[in-house]
């Protein structure tokens, strides 16, 4: 009797599992809060439009998300759709490892025509990459940011600096820096507690400098970093420094403290993202801002670049809703959907059609640059060495390093990276 | 055969017991000395071997990390000789019996249960350079050549993130040392008062060698616990201004945001082994001291 029970129960369980019918759902892991409602709301008309549902989940901040990527892999428990959020390195060990579908053939189709080329490549594998993934493209971006400085309009007057007139030059910057010192205003802030805000600034300086080949050159230990235009960026650091140019703190100061310094009207410039519109809007919709471009190093041979990256989404290619996902992604960076991305979330759209929708003065002001973005590198700096170069840019603030020797300590690390790679 | 049977049954009660602690305990501990063992970013398909190289690395090459666990080791002091100092007079002061006392036991112990990521953000902003209390408190007063920022100013950093520490930790202290004190009869402090031994002598010879079990567990629990500080730091300076706040689980979790799970692995054993040490250091030492 108590067996027939138990067979019942279980049969009972189990065809009202399998009876269910089946719908097609989409999982979307993101981390982007800010976007959180308006992906939510187009997920509904995608709903209305297709009959497949999709489902955002939100999971920040972006190094949990990071985490919780990266465990989801090993237990091959992916989403349909999600990102690793990484550099092409990392990404690569996803695609070998057959987490990343390959978007090529949807791309040539015509799609990636309508994205920012040097957007599109930050996800694109060339030919003989040096981690061994196929050519192709990997990643849909669904809107672009940039870095440049921000400045106060209202402390540039106080300071008597024409506030229609930003530095251009590095010499105009310091000269700036001075006046504003001088009128008792703490002049330039960023979040470099964070290592990659640091590496951020220094890399707007080492683009001019070193240009591409150079920088290239010296990743693969062609140029050392001991080499006299390595020194003379981070030079840039001790004349920095030794004009006072830096915010009390900012060496351990993390980007939502340096925002919240800027919109408060406590410091007058502040290297900081695109996505700052917004936040400052939401901290002081009354500050009056510009925006310039970092400043351009007499007698550089290149021209002036900035940091740019894109939120990128990738599909998973064990999801059962493979095409699914990618014709939904289509339709997500389709004009109409960017126009609304844009006029919500205050993002440059990643669909280069659709830039004229901006309104903000600043954000065009951002979108006009991006191609100003660095070019994606075919290889990439050792993470030892970029934190080592990022400590040492905060050790030279601190005056607890000269320029000189943080190069040799770089190259001394440098040297013992590439003799590890050649052992492996 | 039927005491084979009732010790069959009673595994069959612990073994839901065993299973958990193989899969929470063993086997997360077995994979991490298998992990040190290899080159790997926790994604690729292929785990590179490489021997004790990570522990070679470590152990001869790695000064940041030995300079971690000095920072470590700095705070660790700090908090075992001031932060227990702070916990014992106050335990003292409770245990003698003041008015009030109910209130001052919650209130010692608010600390400790406060999350270590929100005290960190809050004695942050009181740190803070531009806008900071204790600036303000410190200029008011008339000390503004005392103002700094305090966790940016690499002097100044270190200690400033021990005496959060120490706030945030006392109250675990405080609560133990005062139940160690309560255990003592009142009627050796009664007797040793009528022999005429002042508050001093009575600390000396009633109060410390019957707390000595008392302390060491206080101090084994504090270098425990200090040495694997995260959250404060993190919160506060995430190791930062150029490493000077840098602790063992900090620089593990650099790495290991960095995909280097062989190497990170390798280093959670060192540090893992050198807590071992200290504690059975600190085992070894309190039974030669509870035989005198």
């Amino acid at each position: 009797m108590k067996k027939i029970f138990i067979l019942i129960c279980f049969s009972v369980l189990f065809f009202s599992c399998s009876s269910k019918k089946e719908k097609k759902e989409i999982v979307v892991w993101h981390w982007m809060t800010d976007r959180e409602e308006v992906f939510n709301k187009l997920a509904e008309k995608y709903y209305e439009k297709t009959g497949i549902k999709i489902r955002f989940e939100t999971y920040a901040p972006s190094d949990v998300y990071r985490e919780k990527v990266r465990a989801a892999a090993q237990g091959k428990l992916l989403p349909d759709i999600y990102s690793p959020l990484g550099d092409l390195r990392e990404l690569a060990s996803f695609i070998k490892a057959g987490y990343i579908e390959d978007l090529t053939p949807y791309m040539e189709e015509g799609w990636k025509n309508i994205f920012f080329e040097n957007i599109l490549k930050q996800n694109y594998y060339d030919k003989d990459n040096e981690w061994g993934v196929k050519q192709g493209y990997y990643g849909v971006p669904i809107d672009v940011v940039s870095i440049e400085i921000f400045y106060n309009k209202s402390l540039f007057k106080k300071a008597g600096v024409d506030p229609n007139k930003p530095p251009e030059t590095f010499d105009e910057f310091i000269s700036v820096c001075r006046k504003l010192r001088s009128a008792g205003i703490q002049p330039f802030v960023s979040g470099f507690g964070e290592e990659w805000l640091i590496n951020v600034f220094s890399q707007s300086f080492e683009w001019q400098i070193l240009g591409k080949e150079g920088i290239v050159k010296t990743i693969k230990g062609e140029i050392k970093y001991t080499d006299p235009r390595w020194i003379k960026v981070f030079e840039l650091f001790e004349k920095m420094r030794d004009e006072k140019i830096f915010a009390e703190g900012i060496i351990t100061m993390i980007n939502k403290d340096a925002e919240r310094l800027f919109a408060t009207e406590k410091v007058a410039m502040a290297l900081n993202g695109s996505w700052g519109i917004n936040v400052y809007k939401g901290m002081n919709p009354n500050l009056t801002y510009g925006v310039f471009l970092p400043p351009r190093i007499k007698d550089a041979k290149y021209p002036v670049k900035i940091w740019g990256s894109s939120s990128f989404l990738n599909v998973n290619p064990l999801s059962p809703y493979k095409k699914e996902a990618v014709e939904f992604l289509k339709w997500l960076t389709d004009d109409k959907q960017q126009i609304v991305l844009t006029k919500e979330t205050h993002n440059i759209p990643s669909n280069k059609n659709v830039v004229n929708s901006i309104e903000d003065e600043n954000l065009k002001n951002f979108a006009s640059n991006i191609d100003k973005i660095f070019p994606s590198l075919p290889v990439l700096e050792h993470w030892k060495v970029v934190s080592l170069k990022c400590r040492g840019l905060q050790s030279i603030i601190l005056r607890q390093k000269t320029a000189k020797q943080l190069a040799e300590e770089l190259q001394k690390l440098k040297e013992e990276v590439l003799k590890e790679e050649k052992c492996l | 055969m039927r005491k084979s049977k009732t010790d069959l049954n009673s595994l069959l009660f612990v073994l839901p017991a065993i299973i958990m602690f193989s899969i929470f305990t063993i086997y997360p501990f077995v994979k991490t000395f298998q992990l040190s063992v290899y080159k790997w970013d926790g994604i690729s398909p292929v785990m590179q071997f490489v021997g004790v190289k990570n522990y070679k690395e470590i152990l001869f090459n790695d000064t940041l990390f030995w300079r971690a666990m000095l920072n470590a080791a700095i705070i660790t002091f700090l908090a075992l000789t001031l932060q227990n100092l702070v916990a014992l007079v106050l335990a003292i002061i409770i245990d003698r019996g003041v008015k009030f006392d109910k209130f001052f036991r919650t209130v010692y112990f608010i600390p400790p249960i406060l999350s270590g990521v929100v005290v960190g953000l809050v004695w942050k902003w009181i740190y803070d350079g531009n806008y900071g209390i204790l600036n303000t408190v410190l200029s008011f007063i008339g000390l503004k050549e005392y103002t700094t920022s305090w966790l940016s100013n690499p002097k100044t950093a270190l200690f400033s993130v021990a005496v959060v520490h120490m706030w945030k930790g006392f109250g675990w202290g405080f609560v133990i040392l005062l139940a160690g004190l309560q255990t003592i009869p009142r009627e050796l402090y009664e007797s040793a008062a009528i022999d005429g031994a002042d508050a001093f002598k009575q600390f000396v010879h009633i109060t410390a060698p019957l707390m000595m079990p008392i302390f060491f567990i206080v101090s084994i629990l504090t270098i425990l616990g200090t040495m694997q500080i995260f959250d404060l730091v993190y919160s506060m300076t995430r190791g930062g201004p150029a490493g000077t706040t840098e602790v063992p689980i900090t620089y593990i979790y650099k790495y290991l945001a960095n995909n280097e799970l062989g190497y990170s692995t390798a280093m959670a054993v060192i540090f893992g082994l050198v807590l071992f040490s200290l504690s059975i250091v600190q085992i070894v030492i309190s039974r030669k001291v509870k035989k005198t």
